[in-house]
């Protein structure tokens, strides 16, 4: 293969080139620019439970309470026991489980509160609060009778650091306060209390345990950090480890509500990406192709002149295979152009209802949730190489095909005068 | 079609055909460069039979030892005059310098050391008829075979042409046969033979 003649033959043809460059442009791009579309919202389905380091939020649906009194679980929160708990860890593939006790609150004054209890030791689920502190300290593992609010909670209710909260007759001192809104919208609560603390609360309220068998190590929401590749998998086995009342929200549980254009590209935008590789391979053929007839005498010439039918066929692949390349790299810049374009799109992602921490019949509890954030379009590495791979065989695969043609060309005909 | 020619050319002779258009002259041409198999006979090249070998192996032969004129230049014409007298060392082994170096000797020899970049359309007939015999020369082949070389020229690019066919010969020893319907071409030439419908009879010039 000669660079020099490689090289002029593109560059000093360009209506050809430019044809060819363009189909493949067109396939490379189309498929790096869906497939970036795709990995945004895939990220964006992951953003609300990402927020708080989970791979998957785990509930179950259990009875309404029977009166609205003091601490009760909303019925999307009904308890998950010990051994099931247990059986959770050990699914293969899970990582680590972040307990909560979730509950709402409705003193005797009519002041209601939604209260969240959390392991302060882990690093999963909505202990990880303590990156949104603002004032005091956060809660730490041996922490009793303590809490820390939401700070515009605690404005409202005009309580700082240092005051005293009361839940269900137990005295806790405020000892920070956080911007809950910086974890997004789920595990969001007024007053956050130490895991242990809540389950003694809850265990101890007439109201929960009127519907439900609360025991005294039992949680009612899980967070659950899982191997990414084997969410789904996890997601399914909690699910039939929890039973038919399972609440399971997960990346995919998300994706399922986001956007109908979204579930048609994730579902079917490699095979279009591949449909429009197929075209840049018709148009990489149709455009050698028709070089091969133009150049029938320069062929005609190369065998004359001493050139063997492998020199033949390596310079017209290789110059396939450039076209191809190049129209492969004019291609990713157009995808990288349009995901810089999508990446100013913003994705609003619906929050399920049970995940909301208001009753519906208070004000605002009944306004839909929602979760928006810009949508991270990024062409990925793997696309990236599978593009270009697929390019790269195009070209051969056109340029080998083009050039087993041209070297049946017979020079003592394509070089006559007459 | 030919029917019982039988010739020989010397090493460093100068051999004119003459014939009109359809004799043959020029089916003799390809087959005497291997670019035509004989349908039956044989071509013995320096004491080898190449008429049965197969077509990379001519392609090989004629890279080593022939040098082709066309009527028609059959220049490429994306490439420049130098790259042009290049073209049958692409598929050789050397250094990308040595190749240029030889393209250039060849193409001052020819009086166009001042056109190297030039690509065919910027030049004239005679100048491309030119670039096209200094890249039959690149390969120092012992051999030239020219179909028409001054067909396509004006008389004084032709006299021009004869005159490097002439000095090659003379001064380099090179053997060339010149197929063409033109006298004065074949006037230059040493030795002279004739094609009418297929046959070849001696005398020419």
């Amino acid at each position: 293969m000669r660079l020099s003649y490689l090289a002029a033959e593109l560059v000093k043809r360009p209506r050809r080139s430019i044809a060819a460059l363009l189909s493949m442009a067109f396939g490379v791009a189309l498929l790096l620019s869906l497939q970036a579309y795709s990995t945004g919202y895939r990220l964006a389905a992951r953003a609300p439970l990402a927020e708080i380091g989970a791979d998957i939020a785990a509930q179950r649906q259990g009875k309404v309470p029977v009166a609205f009194e003091g601490i009760l679980f909303p019925h999307s929160t009904a308890p998950i026991h010990r051994d099931e708990i247990d059986a959770i860890k050990r699914i293969p593939g899970v990582e680590d489980i972040g307990e909560s006790v979730f509950f709402w609150d409705f003193e005797a004054d009519k002041s209601f509160l939604v209260a969240l209890g959390l392991d302060p030791a882990s690093t999963t689920g909505p202990a990880r609060l303590k990156t949104a502190l603002l004032q005091g300290r956060f809660l730490a593992p041996a922490d009793h009778d303590v809490a820390v609010a939401d700070a515009t909670w605690a404005k409202d209710k005009k309580l700082s650091v240092g005051s005293r909260v009361t839940i269900a007759g137990r005295s806790l001192q405020l000892v920070g306060l956080v911007d809950t809104s910086r974890i997004g919208q789920i595990a969001n609560a007024n007053l956050y209390i130490p895991v242990s603390d809540a389950r003694a609360l809850a265990h101890a309220a007439k109201n929960v345990m009127a519907v439900h068998d609360f025991r005294a190590d039992d949680a009612n929401i899980l967070f659950i950090k899982a191997n990414q590749a084997e969410v789904d998998k996890v997601a399914s086995a909690v699910g039939a480890i929890l039973g038919k009342q399972a609440l399971i929200s997960s990346a995919r549980s998300f994706s399922a509500v986001i956007d109908q254009a979204y579930g048609l590209v994730d579902r079917f935008g490699f095979l279009v990406g591949l449909a429009g590789l197929l075209v840049a391979l018709v148009g990489l053929l149709r455009s050698i192709g028709s070089a091969l007839r133009e150049r029938r005498r320069d062929i005609g010439l190369m065998r004359a002149v001493g050139w063997s039918r492998g020199n033949v066929i390596v310079q017209l692949t290789s110059e396939a295979v450039a076209l191809a390349l190049a129209g492969a790299a004019l291609g990713f810049a157009l995808a990288e152009s349009a995901t810089w374009a999508l990446s100013s799109m913003r994705v609003t992602i619906p929050v399920p209802w049970e995940l909301s921490p208001t009753p519906h019949f208070l004000p605002g509890g009944a306004l839909p949730m929602a979760v928006t954030i810009p949508l991270a379009a990024r062409v990925e590495a793997g696309a990236t190489i599978l593009a270009f791979g697929l390019a790269i065989l195009s070209g051969l695969l056109v340029g080998l095909w083009v050039s087993r043609r041209a070297t049946r060309i017979r020079p003592a005909e394509v070089l006559r005068s007459e | 079609m030919l029917r019982g020619v039988s010739l020989s050319f010397e090493a460093g002779s100068f051999t004119s055909i003459m014939g009109r258009s359809g004799s043959g002259k020029t089916t003799l041409l390809h087959l005497l460069s291997a670019l035509e198999a004989p349908t039956s006979g044989s071509i013995h090249f320096e004491g080898e039979e190449i008429s049965g070998r197969d077509e990379d192996s001519l392609a090989l032969w004629r890279r080593n030892h022939i040098g082709l004129v066309f009527q028609a230049f059959h220049l490429i014409p994306t490439l420049s005059a130098l790259e042009n007298v290049a073209f049958p060392l692409y598929p050789v082994k050397m250094a990308a310098e040595e190749r240029r170096e030889r393209a250039r000797v060849r193409l001052e020899q020819v009086g166009l050391g001042h056109r190297l970049d030039h690509r065919p359309s910027r030049l004239s007939g005679g100048e491309q008829q030119r670039v096209a015999i200094a890249r039959a020369l690149v390969n120092r082949p012992t051999l030239i075979l020219a179909d028409e070389p001054t067909g396509n020229l004006d008389k004084k690019s032709g006299e021009e042409i004869l005159a490097i066919f002439k000095r090659l010969n003379e001064e380099e020893g090179v053997a060339i046969i010149v197929i063409t319907h033109d006298s004065t071409v074949a006037s230059v030439a040493r030795q002279g033979y004739s094609m009418v419908d297929g046959r070849l009879e001696e005398g020419g010039s």
